[in-house]
């Protein structure tokens, strides 16, 4: 049965209801004020138990009667039927109740229903505050652990140590007797020094900040000021030009070869500017006159300098590729076209290549005679060579002997001893050479420049035999060290060539040409004279006989000048052999006598021609005349006719010979031999005018 | 003809000035140390150098033991003469005679232990002395050379005792008789003269130019050389080396050679010459060449003989002249090597 249908039911029950259920809604309706009747209200006062009673009680009764209307109806009969009706009320009474009993439970569940409901509402409110307690607990141990694990940044901060912290720390700020006992107060304090230095610090920080701003500032300024000189420095230059030019002051000149040395390669440049420096500090020493034109020593560029340019450019594909991979390729395809002689020629060329600019260098020496120099660098043999020329400020008439004393060839021979630029002084040269076939650079050297070792030297290029080094590189400070002597000797060396070349001119025609200075080394009166001066070659002075203790001493090398001197008096002919080395004056020339006079006599077998050959060979020194005695040649030759002269007149005289003495003695002697081996007066005594012996 | 060509080392200035003078260099003098170990030879720039024989002849010698020990500037003229005594060496050139300390010498930096100079008369030129003879008998020095006159000089007091007188010009060479108290003396004038040291007279006399036999009149009269032997005396020079009878004062043989003879002395039973030319010469006193023995300078000046008993091993001859170099003879026939200064 639906509780719907049994609501609308309920009006009609309660009308159909008998007198107990009214009586009993008067009891609750006067207990609950209101008059209409409530189940509801009835449920809380009646016992369910008893309400159980009632419903089994009930349930036995209507069975009961079920089986009795059942009874009855199976015996039949006219009276079952009242009997029956009668039971049938009793049934439907107590229908009456079950119904009423259900509702009950129906509402005595509903209730239990509400209350259970009610009570579960309870729970869960309760259930959620726990929880939520739940939470935060765990919420605040979180905040708990992270606060125990926070890491203070103090920690990281380098401290001062705590002896420094409480010497240096104003008290203020250590208050030593708050924090000595409490570290925590104590790095507190700790923290407010390191605070209170760094802020100071940070000022001064600041500080020169600013500082740098106004440097920095102010050499903008500057900068902007220079940048402003430079268009105004350029039109004063501009400007100056005509007044350089008239006063002989080339400065822009200068400027503009600085420009082109830039090209220059190393050691020509070292060269150019150790010569350019030597110049000037040359010019400075005599600046004492004014400013002059013709400086002693002035240094030139030559050469294209495009040229050079160019060779920087591209430098793998000018030679390296060229001897090793273009090598190859010649071999497979061009080897056939050029024989290999005129491959080998080319090579050979592009090995002795020379740098597209040189140095000139002019010296000037006190005659006006000017030594032209020109430096090359050879590109692949890292040597350099030079070129020399000798220009004279009046024409010379060429002496036939002199034929060698001025050639380019052989001016700067043996400038420094040994020195005379006919091998290369690069130990490696000799390697590259043999692969192109060259033997000696000798060869090459008319047309290259001589590689004189000093001419290395001055382009700070050095080649230390004993270890053989991979890159040389051009020194500065070599080059410095070497310029002033070796341009002294360039000078002393044009110098004494060209006096030489004067004398010759003179001894050629039989004069030997004594200066005035040196008037006093010599007797008024010689007789014996030069007749002939020639130049013989190397190889005949080695074939003289009597010359070979000079060969045999060494002192014959082929860097020498040779010569043949004759001097005659009467019919005594004495022949001289002079080796002039390249270093005359400063080493003096040697002779060698041989005397046709009776017989050939020579320092084997006369004792007195060996000490004529040691009177102008070892006391040379009192020939020299004066600084730079360049006189020195034609003194050893006068004072070789004077010795001849001696020698002559002190021969003694041989008693069977019939006739006067060929020469008679007009020398005033003090006594005619001495010592063992008989020496003849060969000192002559300058004021007095006798000889004597030394 | 063939020259082997040397190799040629460039020279520097002072390199080129040391080769010249010593191709220029004359050795005048000789002297064997007492100890028989050591040469002394005198140059003409006035140099003494000192050369250890024992060294230069011992098996291990190298090329720096043919070096001098020491060399020093001993005068300033040339060294023409040297002798040595038991202690000291006298060296005398020009004008003066030096002596030096043999223990002494072989140090770096030795100045002489005395000089004296004879007593000359006063001359623009001061005369030299060519010879230096020790008499034993009496511990005295002639000294002899420029100014014509044997000076005697006492080595116990350093005095000048005696001066003999004679010759006309000056003196080349001096000998002593052993057995008399007798010197000779040769010189530029042509005669060899004899004095009596005890009278101090000249007793003899022989102008050897005048005889004949040796006279070379075109190499002059000088007389260069001079050695004796008691009875006999040996000479030459400008006139041919003879070998002389003093007591006749006859030539009895005259030795065939051209060149002059700077140097003679007897040895055993030959006579030893040298003079103008390479060759040390050995004579028989019959006059036959015995043996010429090539050395390295091409004139001989001095000719020294060790023997001194206390280095038999260094029993060398040793010859010098107009060269830097001295032969050293092992044995007379062959020249071993040269010592050079």
């Amino acid at each position: 049965m639906s509780s719907e249908s049994g609501k609308k039911r309920k009006p009609k029950v309660i009308r159909s209801d008998g007198a107990p259920a009214e009586g009993k809604r008067n009891r609750s309706d006067t207990e609950q004020e209101g008059k209409y009747y409530s189940e509801e209200a009835e449920v809380d006062l009646r016992d369910p138990g008893r309400d159980y009673e009632l419903y089994k009680y009930t349930c036995q009764e209507l069975q009961r009667l079920m089986a009795e209307i059942q009874d009855l109806k199976s015996r039949g009969g006219k009276d079952v039927a009242i009997e029956i009706e009668e039971r049938r009320i009793q049934s439907c009474v107590h229908f009456m109740t079950l119904k009423k009993l259900n509702r009950l439970a129906h509402i005595r569940l509903k209730k239990g229903r509400d209350q259970t409901h009610e009570a579960k509402q309870k729970v869960d409110a309760y259930h959620l505050q726990l929880q939520n307690l739940l939470y935060e607990v765990m919420h605040l141990q979180k905040e708990i652990t992270k606060c125990l694990e926070f890491k203070s940044k103090h920690e990281e901060i380098d401290l001062v140590s705590l002896e420094e912290f409480y010497k240096e720390a104003p008290p203020d700020i250590s208050k030593a007797e708050v924090t000595m006992g409490d570290p925590h107060q104590q790095t507190l304090a700790r923290l407010d020094w390191e605070l209170e230095q760094r802020k100071r610090l940070a000022e001064k920080y600041r500080e020169c900040l600013s500082n740098k701003e106004k440097i920095l500032k102010e050499i903008e300024v500057k900068k902007e000021y220079l940048s402003s000189l430079q268009p105004r420095l350029n039109s004063i230059m501009q400007a100056s030009l005509p007044v350089q030019e008239y006063l002989f002051m080339p400065f822009d000149q200068a400027h503009k070869q600085y420009e082109t040395a830039r090209h220059l390669p190393p050691p020509l440049y070292v060269l150019f500017v150790q010569a350019t420096a030597y110049g000037q500090a040359c010019a400075h020493m005599k600046s004492s006159q004014p400013p002059r034109q013709d400086k002693t020593l002035s240094v030139a560029i030559e050469g294209s300098v495009d040229e050079a340019k160019a060779l920087f450019k591209p430098p793998e594909d000018s030679q390296d590729d060229e001897s090793d991979s273009d090598a190859e390729e010649e071999q497979t395809t061009k080897r056939r076209r050029p024989t290999l002689g005129v491959q080998l020629d080319d090579k050979r060329k592009e090995m002795l290549k020379r740098h597209p600019l040189s140095v000139m260098l002019d010296l000037k020496c006190k005659d006006d005679s000017v030594l032209h120099l020109t430096f090359y660098y050879l590109m692949n043999l890292n040597i350099m060579t030079v070129k020399a020329k000798v220009t004279t400020a009046t024409e010379l008439i060429t002496p036939i002997s002199a034929g060698d004393l001025l050639s380019p060839d052989s001016v700067l021979s043996c400038l420094y001893p040994g020195d005379h630029g006919k091998k290369t002084p690069n130990p490696a040269n000799q390697y590259q050479f043999d692969k192109v076939g060259i033997l000696t650079l000798s060869d090459y050297v008319l047309e290259l420049g001589h590689p004189y070792l000093w001419v290395q030297k001055l382009g700070g290029l050095h080649f230390p035999k004993e270890q053989p080094q991979q890159t040389v590189i051009a020194d500065h400070s070599l080059s410095a060290s070497h310029m002033e002597t070796t341009m002294k000797l360039l000078k002393t060396r044009v110098q004494s060539r060209l006096a030489l070349h004067k004398q010759f001119a003179s001894l050629e025609h039989g004069i030997v040409p004594v200066t005035s200075d040196c008037q006093y080394l010599f007797p008024a009166k010689v007789v014996s004279h030069l007749v002939k001066w020639v130049t013989i070659a190397h190889e005949d002075y080695m074939e003289l006989h009597f010359t070979k203790d000079i060969v045999d001493a060494g002192l014959a090398g082929d860097t020498n000048l040779y010569y043949m001197a004759l001097i005659e008096r009467g019919t005594a002919k004495l022949q001289a052999a002079v080796v002039l080395n390249p270093g005359y004056s400063s080493i003096p020339p040697i002779f060698q006598l041989c005397l046709n006079w009776k017989g050939e006599k020579t320092n084997s077998n006369d004792d007195n021609i060996r000490a004529m050959e040691g009177e102008v060979n070892v006391c040379y020194k009192e020939l020299c005349g004066p600084w730079p005695s360049h006189q020195l040649l034609t003194n050893q030759l006068q004072r070789l006719c004077v010795l001849l002269d001696v020698y002559l007149e002190t021969e003694s005289h041989d008693d069977s010979v019939e006739g006067p003495k060929e020469f008679p003695q007009e020398k005033m002697c003090l006594r005619l031999f001495r010592g063992p081996s008989r020496m003849k007066p060969f000192k002559y005594n300058h004021p007095q005018g006798f000889f004597s012996h030394r | 003809m063939e020259r082997a060509v040397p190799l040629v080392v460039p020279l520097g200035q002072t390199e080129v000035f040391q080769a010249l003078q010593r191709l220029h260099m004359t050795i005048f003098s000789q002297s064997v140390s007492p100890c028989g170990k050591f040469l002394a030879a005198g140059n003409n720039y006035g140099q003494i150098a000192i050369f250890s024989l024992s060294a230069a002849l011992s098996s291990e010698a190298k090329e720096e033991s043919k070096k001098p020990v020491v060399t020093f500037q001993a005068h300033d003229g040339p060294v023409y003469s040297m002798v040595s005594t038991d202690r000291h060496l006298l060296s005398a050139g020009d004008g003066e005679v030096k002596a030096w300390l043999w223990a002494e010498m072989l140090k770096k930096g030795c100045k002489e232990l005395w000089r004296r100079q004879p007593p000359y008369r006063t001359s623009l030129e001061v005369p030299e002395i060519n010879a230096l003879l020790l008499v034993p008998k009496e511990n005295s020095l002639i000294l002899a050379g420029g100014d014509c006159q044997l000076h005697t000089m006492d080595l116990e007091t350093g005095t000048f005792t005696r001066v003999l007188r004679g010759h006309t010009d000056y003196i080349h060479c001096l000998a002593l008789r052993e057995r008399s108290p007798e010197v000779l003396s040769g010189g530029e004038d042509g005669a060899v003269r004899l004095w009596d040291l005890r009278t101090a007279k000249e007793v003899q006399t022989i102008e050897v130019y005048k005889h004949e036999e040796c006279s070379r009149p075109h190499n002059g009269r000088w007389i260069g050389c001079l050695a004796t032997d008691s009875d006999w005396m040996v000479c030459g020079g400008g006139p041919a080396l003879t070998l002389w009878h003093l007591r006749s004062s006859t030539p009895t043989t005259v030795f065939p050679i051209r060149a002059p003879q700077k140097h003679v002395t007897f040895y055993q039973d030959l006579i030893l010459s040298a003079g103008q030319g390479r060759c040390v010469n050995q004579w028989q006193l019959s006059g036959e060449l015995k043996a010429q023995v090539p050395g390295s300078s091409p004139g001989l000046l001095s000719l020294s003989l060790n023997q001194q008993p206390a280095a038999p091993e260094c029993k060398v001859l040793t010859a010098a002249g107009n060269s830097c170099r001295v032969d050293v003879f092992t044995n007379l026939g062959y020249r071993a090597f040269s010592l050079s200064f």
